[in-house]
Formats: structure tokens, sequence, C-alpha cells
């Protein structure tokens, strides 16, 4: 598995420096933007209003995007929007890898 | 471009349980459709696609008063890949936004895989399909098969988010208010998300032919 991750990264290096960049500014929008114009997802807003219970049965391990215990300042919630991006990036990398390896042998 | 990640407590459970249903029929069918064409290669590429997407749509555009816009990529999934693999890679997308982000509420895992994964994908696939021509011979009409997917795509996925929340009693506005006012969100918003599927789909198809599989792929091979 080593072997075939550090191929990976060599072989795809342009579709992942992409992804990269796009994980590095995410962060100017989702958070730094957002806290500029106070931003809130559209469907929270509408379910704020409406007095609905958006609790939600599952928060995931990462609420919204962000990694419990980084200081709630525009510098912690940004690293943790970028770590959010990595790990979630990370997950479908290593699922696509493992089905690849599993489809490899048959 | 928008947002209709349904969080939880938006739909009804007979409109949650409908969309569930069809989103996982739909899904066995595209893993059955798939699984031919599963070659290490097209695996690789479905994944980086669907990080791709992942990181695209981490790309969220606020908007004073309160809401956003972001990429939703499923259009661009099915002009690449084909409406069965672009689903399967959409699925990836939300089942990780839903599992690990909390990003889409896990009882409307359903209503956003059909509305993003689904209809957002044939879209895409659809219009592509009708324009471009075999070997990408006429740019123009490439260009406008993506966008239009693009654009009517997530337009379509619009109306089915506003038509799923509308009918749930939970949501005091009916499908009367619900659907133009996501609709018409969508249709305007929706041109951004065609321009961007059409660059990415023109970049690809003169760089990287190969990987519009769609384009080269007969009907029943897709």
């Amino acid at each position: 598995m080593g072997l075939s991750v550090q191929s990976f990264i060599t072989e795809h290096k342009r579709a992942l420096t992409l992804i990269a960049v796009l994980l590095v500014v995410s962060p100017l929008f989702g958070i730094i933007g957002a806290d500029i114009v106070g931003y809130h997802e559209p469907l929270d807003v509408a379910a704020e209003a409406l007095g609905l219970n958006e609790t939600g049965l599952w928060s995931g391990i990462l609420p919204d995007y962000s990694v419990p215990g980084l200081p709630e300042n525009w510098a912690g919630l940004s690293l943790g929007y970028i770590i959010s991006g990595i790990v979630g990036v990370a997950i479908i990398l290593a699922l696509g890898l493992i089905l690849r390896e599993f489809v490899a042998k048959g | 471009m928008g947002d209709v990640h349904i969080p939880d407590g938006f739909l009804d459970p007979v409109t949650a349980a409908l969309c569930y249903a069809i989103a996982l029929a739909f899904t066995a069918v595209a893993i059955y459709k798939s699984k031919a064409r599963l070659k290490p290669e097209v695996i690789t590429l479905a994944s980086l696609l669907a990080a791709a997407i992942f990181a695209a749509q981490m790309l969220n555009w606020p908007i004073p008063g309160g809401t956003s816009l972001h990429m939703v990529g499923g259009a661009l999934a099915g002009i690449l890949l084909g409406p069965w693999l672009g689903e399967l890679v959409m699925v990836v997308v939300l089942l990780v936004q839903c599992l690990v982000f909390g990003d889409g509420g896990i009882t409307a895992l359903g209503a956003n895989i059909l509305n993003m994964g689904i209809i957002d994908v044939l879209m895409g696939y659809a219009f592509f399909k009708a324009l471009a021509r075999p070997g990408g011979t006429n740019r123009a009409r490439m260009m406008l098969g993506a966008f239009l997917g693009g654009w009517l795509g997530i337009t379509l996925a619009g109306v089915a988010c506003g038509l799923e929340i509308g009918y749930s009693p939970a949501f005091p506005f009916g499908v009367a208010i619900t659907v133009p006012v996501m609709g018409l969100w969508h249709l305007g918003l929706g041109v951004i998300e065609g321009i961007i599927t059409a660059l990415v789909v023109d970049y690809m198809a003169r760089k990287l032919p190969s990987l519009v599989m769609s384009l080269e792929l007969p009907a029943q091979e897709v």
C-alpha cells in the first residue's frame, strides 16, 4: 500500500495540486467571507426562523467542517476548515485506493 | 451553484423514505452497471474527481443576507464519467459530507442523493450527449451542452429540493412557494455552475480527451 500511495501522488500531481489549492483557499470563502457578511447556511437560517429543531440526529465527527478544541476565532476556524478538507479528501482517496487494490487483485 | 444540502428535520418521514428508496434503487443499478468499467485507472480517475468535487464544494461563497453558493458538480461528474459512475462519485461525496461533517442530514441523505447525485448528474449527461459529437470535434456544441447541463441540472435539483421540503408538514410553506423560490433562485445562480462546468469540460476535452468518457462511450456501455 505504501508504494502505491507514493506512485499515486507522483502520477497525479496536477490533479492533487488543484485539490490542494482549492482546500488552502477555501477558508477565504467558507470562514472569513462568511464572518464578514454574517453568513449561515440558508436552510439553517430557515430552520431557525421557523423554530425547527435542526440539531439533527448526527452532527458528524468534525461538525460543520470544524475541529473541536481549536480556538473559535478566524485563525482557528480557518485551520479547522482546512484540516477538515484534508481529512475529507484523504478519506475519499483512501476509499479509491482500497477499491483499486481490491479490483486489481480480482 | 447553490446550496441544496437538506438538513435533518426538514422532510416528513414519507418523503424522506421515498427519496431513500429511489436513491438506493438507482445506486444499486449504478453499482451493477459500473462493475465492468471498474478498471484500476477508472477507479483512480473517479476518486480524484470525487475528491476535487468535495474540495470545490468547500469554496462556499457567502452572500450578504445569509445565503451562499458553492459548486455542486453533479453535471460535471455525469459528463466526465457517464450517469452511473457519475452518480456513484456523487454518492461518495455526499456520504462523506453527511457522515464525517454533518453537512446534509442523515434522514435527508436519500433526498440529497436524489437531487445532487441523480437529477443533476442525469441532466448534465443528457444535455451534453444531446449536443456534443463523439470525438469532440465541435467545441461550441460541446461547451453549450456542458453549460446547459450544469445550469439546468442545478435548477432542476433546486426544484426537486423545493418539492421535497414543500411537501413536508414540518415546513410551513407549501410547494406553491418552495418550488418557485428554489427553482428561480437556482435558475439564476445555476448560470455560474453552467459556466464552470463548460470551462472544465472544454479544458479536459482539449488536454485529456480520454477522460471525457461519456463522449466516447456508446449509450449502452455507459
